[in-house]
């Protein structure tokens, strides 16, 4: 479904200068769009044009199929609908103090004082800054204030939330809050448009991306097919991402192969698959290209998992049932990523289920669990990045524990089946505490483990 | 950054306290202070709000004392200029300065105290709710006393945008500084110029940036308050009582006696 749509958007300032030339865009509900674009390539001046902020001179811009109404009754309804968080938070914190800030929206929309207090504490809960309601925004660090300046609009409950360059001037463990935060809110639902110039983000982040430079539309599509075209990528000034990057060079050297382009960190190791050739005996009646199954190692022959398959594919036939197979090794049951509910927490469980359970590596998703994890001294290994992270751990035979809560459980187990079905490498993948269930699913990972064990043997 | 005193407000424990009651024994003070015509009661009521605001409210002694002298200066000037120019009773001191003779006289003397004694315990009233009251509780004291809610609400912004211009000041300042601008006074005068235009400039940008960011979030005339219930409790009653009644009977105690 097509939330926001532009047609033929153009927009010049005062003195003459185009800022935004026939820009036709659709964005899809509950996607992740970025514009990337070098600076001043026309991308905050879009954003004022899609929340009515500017009024076109040509073109017009769509709500739900709706154009765009410019007066102020109308306009009131579509910022309600269409937050946008500029790139300085100074600009858009005025209020005294931190709560006046985020009650700033649901004021003006006339909702009654219990019902702005309500919204206004859930989106402080929401940004994990509950306790600095009552303090001014200069005492607020920039990560600070940059989330009070989130917290105000999602106080307003938008369905599109924009922000212009959300990690600017922010720290690395800062920046990845900020994204790991969006990310929450937009596993519930809400539609995602940022604008960067660090083609990292954008690329590992983004569901779509438009390529912006001069005022103009210069590419868009999926981050894969936007990042692949080098000459586009010259065009708008910009580069490839790291990621790309490494991985194009390492797969020039034969180092590297995979179907898809990898995204993250753990899908670019993925990829590390250098072929091993050897001689082997065939069975009668092999031809060339088949697959061959040739058996179980663990121990020290195993590299990355306790177990390991060897398959291979036959390259070349040779006299007497001999040939050359390229060999590919699978981990199996490499490690395990176990995921616990924290709406249903409790301290002692959590602690059972890293003691009994052999954990060697915990992480908390999302603000409340991170919390409640630090109010209880529960050591976290990763606080940011958590799923990609617990991915290189566990391909490294280890278990890890994720604390996370409500739908994020969802996205989690999805995001790690979704690694699993890609990459082929099974990881043992569970909730630990869902539907009152107890610890049930680690005993059933136990036996899992033993069964395999007996197979291998 | 700067320490300001809004800053000390806000981390003092009586910042926690009714406001109303804090605003009702400073108001007490100041009006006791003025209507009394002998030194105990004022004493009394500067040493009681000093140790409010040093031990109760935790302000750094010295820079209570630091606070406190500045305005001293002032006073003191005040109440040497009375003590020579005022009263016609009986002569203390007589001295002449360059042919021109000065008396200081016993009534002269004694007013020229009271003054001062006056200023000390206005000062330390006013420090009281200075440093215990941050300006975003005074907000909400505001709207209930039926300001106009414009006036609030420009205030607000104002108070907002203070520290928001007094960094940009100060890093304007110190980029002309580590380029040298303040190397004597002609150099210094033309920085300062140049500090005071950009800043102007900003300010109004500023200004256009914050209709736009009140225009996005839906803004047509409507500030939230910031307002916390913080009633008061048992213990702080009885001691103000305990307070206004000492000092009540101490300014009375003198009225008797200069009627007898």
């Amino acid at each position: 479904m097509i939330i926001l749509e532009t047609r033929g958007l153009t927009y010049s300032y005062p003195d003459g200068t185009l800022a935004v030339q026939d820009l036709n865009l659709k964005i899809e509900k509950g996607k992740k769009v970025a514009f990337v674009g070098k600076n001043g390539s026309g991308k905050s001046t879009l954003f004022l044009l899609l929340n009515g902020t500017l009024k076109p001179k040509k073109g017009e811009v769509l709500f739900h199929a709706q154009p765009f109404k410019y007066s102020s009754k109308a306009l009131r309804k579509i910022r309600k609908s269409i937050g946008i968080i500029f790139q300085n938070s100074e600009d858009q914190i005025f209020a005294p103090t931190v709560y006046q800030d985020v009650a700033f929206g649901p004021t003006n929309l006339d909702l009654p004082k219990e019902k702005v207090q309500a919204l206004a504490d859930r989106a402080l809960e929401q940004v994990g800054l509950s306790h600095l309601k009552n303090k001014p925004p200069h005492h607020l660090s920039g990560g600070q204030k940059k989330r009070v300046a989130i917290a105000g609009v999602m106080a307003m409950e938008p369905e599109v939330i924009i922000l212009d360059e959300p990690l600017a001037n922010l720290d690395p463990v800062g920046a990845d809050e900020i994204m790991d935060l969006l990310n929450e809110f937009n596993h519930f639902g809400s539609t995602l448009i940022i604008s960067t110039h660090d083609v990292d983000l954008a690329y590992r982040w983004a569901d779509y991306v438009y390529l912006m430079s001069n005022s103009k539309l210069i590419g868009k599509g999926t981050p894969e097919e936007v990042f692949r075209d080098m000459e586009l990528l010259k065009e708008g000034n910009l580069r490839q991402p790291s990621t790309l990057e490494i991985y194009h060079e390492i797969a020039r050297r034969g180092l590297a192969r995979g179907k898809t382009l990898p995204k993250t960190i753990p899908e670019l190791v993925n990829t590390l698959k250098p072929p091993e050739l050897m001689w082997a005996e065939l069975p009668p009646g092999t031809q060339e290209g088949d697959s061959l199954n040739l058996g179980v190692l663990y121990g020290d022959y195993a590299q990355n998992s306790p177990y390991e398959a060897i398959n291979g594919r036959v390259l070349h036939l040779y006299p007497e049932g001999k040939a050359i197979v390229e060999i590919s090794r699978k981990g199996f049951k490499a490690g395990c990523i176990l995921i616990y509910d924290t709406n249903h927490y409790s301290h002692s469980e959590v602690l059972k289920v890293i003691n009994e359970g052999e954990i060697d590596f915990v992480g908390a998703m999302g603000k409340r669990s991170k919390t409640l994890a630090e109010a209880d001294g529960i050591y976290l290994d990763v606080s940011s990045g958590v799923i990609d992270r617990s991915l290189l751990t566990a391909l490294c035979g280890k278990r890890c524990l994720i604390l996370t809560g409500g739908g994020m459980v969802e996205h989690a187990l999805q995001r790690i089946r979704d690694y699993v079905e890609k990459s082929g490498i099974e990881l043992n993948v569970g909730t630990v505490n869902r539907n009152g269930k107890g610890l049930c699913w680690l005993e059933g990972f136990e036996k899992a483990v033993e069964v395999n064990q007996k197979i291998s043997l | 950054m700067t320490n300001l005193l809004d800053d000390y407000a806000l981390s003092s424990p009586l910042r926690y306290q009714n406001n109303w009651l804090k605003l009702a024994i400073v108001a007490f003070g100041l009006f006791a202070g003025v209507s009394s015509t002998s030194f105990p009661p004022l004493f009394f009521m500067s040493f009681c709000m000093a140790f409010a605001t040093v031990y109760l409210g935790k302000t750094p002694p010295k820079l209570y004392l630091k606070l406190l002298l500045a305005p001293l200066g002032f006073a003191g000037i005040g109440a040497l200029v009375l003590v020579f120019f005022m009263g016609s009773g009986q002569e203390l001191y007589s001295f002449s300065l360059l042919g021109y003779p000065l008396n200081i006289r016993a009534d002269g003397l004694a007013l020229a105290l009271l003054v001062l004694a006056r200023a000390v315990n206005g000062m330390c009233c006013l420090y009281f709710l200075a440093l215990t009251t941050p300006m975003i509780e005074l907000f909400a004291v505001l709207k209930a006393s039926r300001l106009p809610d414009s006036l609030i609400e420009l205030s607000m912004l104002i108070y907002r945008y203070i520290f928001v211009f007094l960094d940009t000041a100060l890093s304007i300042k110190y980029a002309q500084t580590v380029r040298l601008g303040y190397g004597n006074f002609k150099k210094s005068f033309n920085s300062f110029t140049m500090l005071a235009s950009t800043l102007f400039i900003r300010s109004w940008e500023q200004g256009e940036r914050l209709f736009v960011a009140m225009d996005s979030r839906c803004y047509y005339g409507k500030m939230p308050v910031f307002e916390t219930k913080r009633p008061v409790k048992a213990p702080e009653i009885l001691l103000t009582s305990i307070y206004f009644l000492i000092t009540l009977a101490l300014v009375h105690f003198k009225e008797i006696t200069t009627i007898v």
